[in-house]
């Protein structure tokens, strides 16, 4: 008999942590994020027009007035909601809840209604209004493992789906369940400063989960009731 | 329950199957040879992973490339680099799109329309070689021949100048904008001046506790962000607990200023009167725990706090809370950043910044300053190392007056990275032949008579010192992780040819028959090192492992305590700035300050670090000014509003950006638009700001002090909605409580 | 249309005259005008009909290139045609409002009126309906939706608000087709009667074989006494889930629990007040000033005038609490709209919402056909103008200021808008061309209430229940 309870425990919630105390606005995790999940680029016109394509932005907040005058970074992605706002409006099931957790989005399946971006609180979802272009050769630089999207449909960060299911798939043949920080999104994998940890929030030893345990944690719009599973980690005071 | 197949049994198998299919005569073993034979180490759709050496700027961090179906797909971080340790930043992240530009320049060419006719003919490249052959061949004097090289990797470096050496031309001139602005050059100076060394320093971020950046954009551009962004996140939330302090110096709040605990706005060139005034207030007061204050008392002897709160602008308060921060920490240090450079007294600030580290006691200390590794080879020793501005100068000149008849150009762009005023664009048509090595055509190459093409980095070979270097020994692997594309040739194998076409002391100097086996005749002494943290047996063995990891470098971690010379007995200099243009008609000081993602211009061809947003404007595909909220009042503009800004050497258009972390006496532009060749996504966007500024240099060092220029602002009164990520109508707040 | 309608004392007359007609001249009277066809009717198709063409090129464009052609941007998802929608939905309202509810509630005047309101619910449905395709990124996919089986077991999410408008939408525009349809067969036997060669073989097959039998009537009252109940609830629902498209929402602004009950008020409104408009111009365009008498423009224009204070009232406690309620996105919203870039939008609706009201107060106006038109109309630019507010207005801003947004319209979206008005016009100027405008039958029968009887010098009308 499988212990039925035991594996339903197993059931991993991906999540990621987001240390804004470390975060420094550098923008790697953008580029990374543009080089493995295919986001085209949307050139000037467009993007001066809010139609960039980015998975991830890193919004930046003024505080005071000069010369006492703050700047603030904070990086925004899909927060892959426990209650996603974005996932009961679609009339096609494009955009649904995989048993981890996840948002998932089924670009196939889309069929471009964008009722997903109005009811996303984050607002991180972002739309194809064109077929994207990849000048010659630039087509090379596509990540196989990662669908290019048409023009006519929504789409937004995965959490880097393609990397979670290579690692499990690999861990499961080696009859293992993949370890803590064995998994890492493009993002989490190339920023400099370590702002970002993935893992699993089910594993109450993984990483992510003890620093969703700390006093510093808070979740983006939290009122909303949306269960993000990106947890933010505030900036420190230091007292001198 | 597998059955077992014997051998015998296969045999029995495999001769029945032979005869039953009609080969039982013709018992010979034939390979079925496909029309397209794959290559052996390419499996269809799986991913292979090289390790390389980033070139993207001049840092050096590892890289590995997944490579799929023989097709570069990603690059990420090498985890084993000592440097970087498998984080890399934007423009690594970019570095596909130099491979896979669709502006890339696929074969040797000459311009046969005439310099920038943009007329292209194709050139075979046994032909190209005779053609620069027999124009070096013809020089009356090899002192006519000049190689400029920008950001070249160390082995090309020592290569070219082996080259020049053996030809007797001049040694290269290495210039490129980036390391100017990082004021790499005046930190040679400051190294060698400060510590006897010809290494740079570096900074224990990590391990610190109080971190002083006078201008120094660490957490961007400066040195080797990647390696420093990685220490900053543990200053932040260290393993060991604790939180860093960071205070950022500077007239402009950077994006490494937005991270800081606390922002200075200083009166830019005044950076260095802070530190004095820190020194001299802690001396003063004998802060902090070190007790012997009095033999560095002589350093201040010429300081006075009180001219120094006023010349910086920075309250006596606020000095004396610094001081106390600062000496107070067990671990502190000052960092002399690229900023202070571009100054006019860029290195007198660099110093007295570095002397505070002397003075807390910080040096040769963890959490305080220590120094990059030599290269850990005799035949490595030979780095690039980048020259002052002055010798460019001096290289304009001898064009100009008709002395260079042949000049070569590898990865360097005077014309754009140049100031306008300095003359390079009209003194190369002084220049008979030009021969440019840069991958694509940019300003300079325009301007070549033949343009031979070198491989994109990651189709290169090639060995990197880092510097700064890590915290032991490194020595930086390149090597191709694609089969080169088209038709280029690694500008290492066109020297090493020309110089065996040519023969005589060159081909001497010379003796390699291609560039790996210069490579591996360079990194010989390394195969025997004990320190290896891959040790191999052979030189072969060697190769493999140094293919493999990504590099040699050291198992243990070795830090280098530097020595400080007896420039730190000398009382310190207070040298107030000067600057270009009479603040009566210029009433502002122009900031140029390279863009976190376009670098100083050379990203600016690469798609996705165009889109990527200015971490602090949000602005994407442009170029702004910064304006602080007063001066944009007063001049009557507002966001999106052009303005035109005049200095005394030239003009520039481009729209505002009412920026709240500016001094109002100061106009920020970012570097690294205005392109008028380098590909399609390059060209005609934005301005180049290096149009305005003055081509002085800091005497003491012979730098160029790029920040030392003034303008003026006129509003045209037009209007040019800048592509930015955040809404203006959201005014940058957070929420709206 | 300077012209007033007659005093008391004439329409009086005018009703005495209708009732002293013979059938045969009401006949005539009511087919007269489908037949004659002039020079200006021909050009007004024509030029309808390149607006429409035009509008088709349009959504080619779209279609062939992307959204992206369209203004919309993150995060204004939606714009002019989801704007345009709801707007259309809100005409298909009177409709139902005229024939339905007023035929339940016996109200008398309704009788000529009706078809025209019916034939314009179904128009605008056919209008709104295009947009939900229109705005789809992809569709060529729009079948998606539809809950067809297949061997893969995908079918569409039930939970979602785009669902119930399919399924809403496509069974009021099925019910008021047919609505319209059951009420226009004994006309088309009328005409059958009346006409010959082509038009009579259409009318034929149309009449579906009438004959006017005692039992055929008495089966159409009960179809129809049947569809008038059935479809009130389904009126209702149609707007309700429309207004929870954005209700269902967190987005500022749309999440709000008055937002069903509002729109239906909004609905009626503008519904009934874009019928006086038709009605004003049909009159005077087919020469009906007999059947479409002042008395029916007075009951028109008071109910417009209701549905205009319910508006009001609606519109009001749903400001209150938002604007009591203080909440920062909502406040900066409201700010937008009283100060800010919104306001003359805001200022607009608000005026053209409300002067109406006052305006229609007055019998005067109700019974200038000029005025009327005047009234009414700008009752449905302030009603455009609201949803305009709505749409587009609430999505610019959002609970994160970093990614609030403004919209810019282009020449793709507004020639779109264009095609559906103009195709709206077409459709309803060639259906009056091809079917009586006025339920003959309809009217034959209020007649048939009434008998004149003298009672000393006057003439009077007398009513009697029929059904």
């Amino acid at each position: 008999m499988p212990d039925v309870k035991a594996s339903a425990e197993r059931t991993p919630r991906w999540a990621m942590a987001v240390d804004l105390d470390r975060c420094t606005g550098c923008q790697a995790c953008l580029v990374a994020c543009h080089a493995e999940n295919n986001v085209p680029v949307a050139g000037e016109k467009l993007a001066g027009y809010g139609r960039w394509m980015h998975w991830i932005i890193i919004d930046r907040y003024w505080e005071g007035e000069f010369p006492n005058v703050r700047a603030r970074f904070m990086p925004v992605m899909c927060q892959q909601c426990g209650e996603a706002p974005c996932e009961p409006v679609c009339p096609v099931f494009a955009t649904y809840h995989n048993p981890e957790g996840l948002n998932a989005q089924v670009y196939n399946r889309c069929i471009g209604t964008r009722f997903c971006g109005n009811a996303c609180p984050y607002k991180v979802r972002t739309f194809n209004w064109f077929r994207p272009e990849f000048p010659e050769p630039l087509t090379e630089q596509l990540n196989p493992d990662v669908t290019v999207r048409s023009r006519g449909i929504m789409e937004k960060c995965t959490f880097c789906l393609q990397r979670i299911r290579a690692v499990e798939m690999e861990a499961r043949a080696a009859g293992r369940r993949p370890a803590d920080g064995e998994i890492q999104p493009a993002c989490v994998q190339t920023c400099p400063p370590e702002a970002l940890v993935f893992g699993d929030l089910n594993d109450p030893e993984s990483r992510v989960s003890q620093l969703a345990r700390s006093h510093r944690s808070f979740r983006l719009l939290d009122e909303l009731g949306a269960e993000p599973a990106v947890i933010y980690l505030k900036g420190g005071e230091t007292n001198v | 329950m597998t059955p077992r197949l014997t051998r015998r049994d296969f045999i029995k198998v495999g001769a029945g199957t032979a005869v039953a299919t009609g080969l039982g005569s013709a018992a010979r073993k034939i390979l079925l040879e496909p029309f397209v034979r794959p290559p052996e180490d390419v499996l269809p759709g799986q991913a292979t992973w090289y390790a390389s050496t980033c070139r993207q700027c001049a840092a050096g961090c590892g890289i590995i490339v997944r490579v799929i179906n023989g097709r570069a797909k990603k690059i990420e971080g090498n985890p084993l680099h000592p440097l970087n340790r498998g984080k890399l930043c934007a423009r690594g992240q970019a570095g596909l799109q130099v491979l896979y530009n669709p502006d890339r320049l696929r074969n040797a060419v000459r311009q046969t329309g005439g310099r920038g006719s943009r007329t292209f003919e194709p050139l075979y490249w046994d032909a190209a070689l005779d053609l620069l052959t027999e124009k070096i061949g013809a020089l009356s004097d090899p002192g006519r021949l000049a190689f400029l090289g920008g950001l070249m990797p160390d082995h090309l470096y020592r290569l070219a100048s082996l080259f020049c050496d053996g030809l007797g031309a001049p040694p290269p001139v290495i210039f490129d904008l980036h390391s100017a602005l990082e004021g790499r050059a005046t930190a040679d100076r400051l190294s060698k001046a400060f510590f006897g060394s010809d290494e740079l320093p570096v900074y224990d971020l990590a391990h610190t506790e109080v971190v002083l950046s006078f201008g120094a954009n660490f957490l961007e551009t400066w040195m080797s962000p990647v390696a420093q962004s990685r220490n900053y996140g543990r200053l932040r939330q260290g393993p060991f607990g604790g939180r860093g302090l960071l205070v950022q110096i500077e007239p402009r709040l950077s994006a490494t200023a937005a991270s800081a605990d606390e922002w200075i706005p200083v009166r830019p060139g005044t950076e260095a009167h802070v530190a004095l005034a820190l020194g001299r207030i802690i001396v003063e007061e004998r802060l902090g725990h070190v007790g012997s204050h009095r033999s560095y008392a002589v350093l201040y002897q010429d300081v006075e706090v009180g001219d120094m709160a006023q010349a910086s602008d920075v309250s006596v308060e606020t000095l004396r809370r610094l001081a106390r921060v600062f000496a107070d920490a067990d671990h502190a240090v000052a960092i002399p950043g690229g900023y202070l450079a571009g100054h006019r007294n860029g290195l007198a600030g660099m110093l007295a910044v570095q002397a505070l580290n002397v003075l807390a006691a910080q040096v040769g200390r963890e959490g305080g300053v220590f120094l990059s590794h030599p290269a850990p080879a005799s035949a490595l020793a030979q780095t690039a190392r980048v020259d002052t501005f002055d010798r460019v100068g001096d290289l304009i000149a001898r064009m100009r007056a008709g002395e260079v008849d042949v000049l070569m150009v590898h990865g360097a762009n005077p014309i754009f990275e140049l100031p306008a005023a300095a003359g390079f664009a009209e003194a190369v048509s002084h220049v008979p032949f030009v021969v440019s090595f840069n991958s694509f055509v940019d300003e300079t190459a325009i301007q070549a008579d033949l343009l031979l093409p070198d491989h994109s980095y990651l189709e290169s070979w090639g060995y990197q010192v880092p510097a700064p270097g890590a915290d032991r020994p490194v020595v930086s692997a390149q090597q191709p992780v694609v089969r080169p594309l088209y038709d280029t040739r690694a500008t290492a194998d066109v020297l090493l040819a020309l110089a065996s076409r040519l023969g005589g002391p060159a081909a001497a100097a010379l003796p390699w028959v291609d560039e790996v086996a210069f490579l591996e005749s360079s990194l010989g002494e390394l195969v025997s090192s004990s320190l290896s943290a891959f040790p191999a047996d052979t030189a072969g063995d060697f190769w493999a492992v140094w293919r493999r990891s990504g590099g040699w470098w050291s198992e243990k971690e070795i830090p280098r305590e530097p020595e400080v010379t007896s420039v730190v007995e000398t009382p310190l200099r207070v040298v107030e700035p000067t600057s270009e243009g009479d603040s009566g008609s210029y009433p502002f000081l122009l900031y140029p300050y390279p863009s976190v993602s376009l670098s100083d211009g050379r990203g600016a061809n690469l798609p996705w670090l165009q889109e990527t947003p200015d971490p602090m404007t949000t602005v994407s595909w442009g170029t702004w000014v910064e304006l602080h909220p007063e001066t944009a009042r007063s001049l009557g503009v507002v966001d999106d509003d052009v303005v035109r800004v005049v200095s005394p050497f030239g003009s520039l258009e481009a729209p505002v950006v009412v920026y709240p972390g500016i001094r109002p006496d100061v106009v920020a532009i970012p570097i690294g638009q205005g392109h008028v060749d380098y590909g399609r996504f390059a060209e005609r966007r934005g301005g180049n700001p290096l149009a305005l500024v003055a081509p002085v240099t800091d005497p003491d060092s012979g730098a160029w002090a790029w920040a030392a220029t003034r303008v003026r602002l006129e509003a045209t009164g037009r209007r040019k909605a800048l592509a930015r990520l955040e809404s203006l109508e959201g005014a940058g707040r957070e929420s709206l409580r | 249309m300077s012209e007033t309608l007659p005093t008391a004392e004439a329409q009086y007359d005018e009703r005495v005259l209708l009732a002293k007609r013979k059938d045969s001249e009401i006949n005539q009277a009511v087919l007269q005008p489908m037949m004659q066809t002039g020079r200006g009717f021909w050009g007004l198709v024509a030029a309808l009909s390149a607006i429409v063409a035009w509008g088709v090129f349009a959504w080619g464009y779209l279609i062939y290139w992307g959204i992206g052609v369209t203004g919309k941007n993150r995060p204004v998802y939606w714009t002019l045609f989801i704007t345009t929608f709801v707007f259309w939905i809100g005409i298909s309202h009177a409709g139902t409002m005229i024939s339905a509810v007023l035929r339940l509630l016996k109200a008398d005047w309704r009788r000529p009126i009706t078809r025209g309101a019916e034939a314009m619910t179904a128009f605008a449905l056919m209008m709104a309906g295009l947009y939900p395709l229109i705005h789809l990124g992809r569709v060529w996919k729009f079948y998606w939706m539809i809950p067809y089986p297949n061997n893969r077991f995908m079918w569409p999410n039930f939970q979602s608000p785009l669902m119930w408008d399919l399924v809403a939408i496509s069974t009021y525009l099925i019910g008021s087709t047919l609505y319209l349809y059951l009420a226009l067969i004994p006309d088309m036997a009328m005409a059958r009667d009346h006409t010959d060669g082509l038009r009579y073989r259409l009318y034929r097959m149309l009449a579906l074989g009438w004959r006017g039998t005692e039992a055929e009537w008495h089966k159409l009252h009960r179809a129809l006494g049947i569809f008038s109940v059935a479809i009130i609830p389904i009126f209702l629902s149609v707007h309700s889930i429309v207004s929870w498209d954005f209700a269902v929402t967190v987005q500022p602004r749309w999440h709000s629990t008055i937002f069903a009950p509002y729109f239906v008020v909004g609905a009626i409104y503008s519904g009934l007040a874009a019928l006086a408009t038709i009605l004003v111009i049909v009159r005077r365009g087919m020469r009906l000033q007999e059947f479409l008498r002042s008395e029916h423009f007075d009951s028109l224009g008071k109910i417009v005038m209701v549905a205009g204070m319910f508006w009001t009232y609606f519109w009001f406690a749903g400001f209150l609490v938002e604007w009591y309620g203080n909440e920062p996105v909502i406040r900066e919203l409201i700010r937008q709209e009283v100060s800010g870039r919104l306001a003359p939008l805001f200022y607009l609706q608000m005026t053209a919402n409300l002067v109406p009201i006052v305006l229609l107060a007055f019998r005067r106006i109700r019974t200038t056909p000029a005025a009327l038109l005047g009234a009414t109309l700008l009752v449905n630019v302030g009603m455009y103008t609201e949803r305009l507010l709505i749409v587009i207005g609430s999505l610019q801003r959002n609970d994160i200021p970093f990614n609030w947004g403004t919209y810019r319209t282009t020449w793709v979206e507004v020639s779109i808008v264009a095609m559906t008005f103009a195709g709206f016009v077409l459709l309803y100027t060639l259906f009056s061309r091809v079917v009586p405008y006025v339920p003959v039958w309809e009217i034959k029968e209020g007649r048939l209430r009434y008998t004149m009887r003298r009672i000393g010098r006057l003439l009077v009308p007398t009513a009697a229940e029929i059904e």
